[in-house]
């Protein structure tokens, strides 16, 4: 991540801007044991209370934790409550990344926050129509499966 | 824009960063080797 993924521009933007960037080595105490951090990379989103709600292990590159932190921002709205908030930043990841790995659960996610939101399940339907159309053999579109009957 | 990420490196300094700024932090385990 230090050599490839960090030094790209557009991460620097987006993160300086996005984000408050913390970085510790992976067996730093008590952190380590705190955070569960068995192998790295490894990098987890935390609140303002430095509450974890969401993480990724392994390497990405540039053009997939731009959009993995998109979603990582969008599931701490999730968590919350803040639904419009989630939706925001799961357009944008969508908009911007929309061949990205992370694409096929923004859209699942999507649906349910747009659920949450009216509590209309149609949104429901439209995210695994979307998700068989664009993303047949995903494990979202799996997941989505049972709201094609609704 | 800065031309590298200005990593923060302790917990009390992000949070109370977070706080101020409103944002979410990025926390990087990382191995140095």
């Amino acid at each position: 991540m230090d050599a490839v993924t960090y030094p790209d521009t557009k991460v620097i933007n987006f993160i300086n801007q996005h984000m408050i960037p913390l970085q510790v080595q992976y067996d730093t105490r008590p952190m380590a044991e705190n955070f569960n951090i068995k192998w790295t990379p490894t990098i987890v989103m935390l609140d303002i209370n430095g509450k974890e709600h969401y993480r990724t292990v392994g390497f990405l590159s540039p053009e997939e934790l731009i959009p993995s932190l998109f979603l990582g921002i969008s599931k701490s709205y999730f968590d919350t409550d803040k639904f419009d908030n989630a939706l925001v930043y799961l357009d944008n990841l969508l908009t911007e990344y929309p061949k990205s790995d992370f694409a096929p659960e923004a859209i699942y996610l999507q649906g349910v926050c747009r659920y949450k939101n009216t509590h209309d399940p149609k949104p429901l339907k439209e995210a695994y129509e979307q998700l068989k159309a664009k993303h047949p053999s995903n494990e979202w579109t799996k997941r989505a499966y049972p709201y094609r009957l609704i | 824009m800065e031309n590298k990420i200005k990593w923060e490196t302790t917990m009390d300094t992000a949070v109370a960063l977070a706080r101020s700024e409103k944002k979410f932090i990025l926390l990087d385990f990382f191995n140095p080797d």
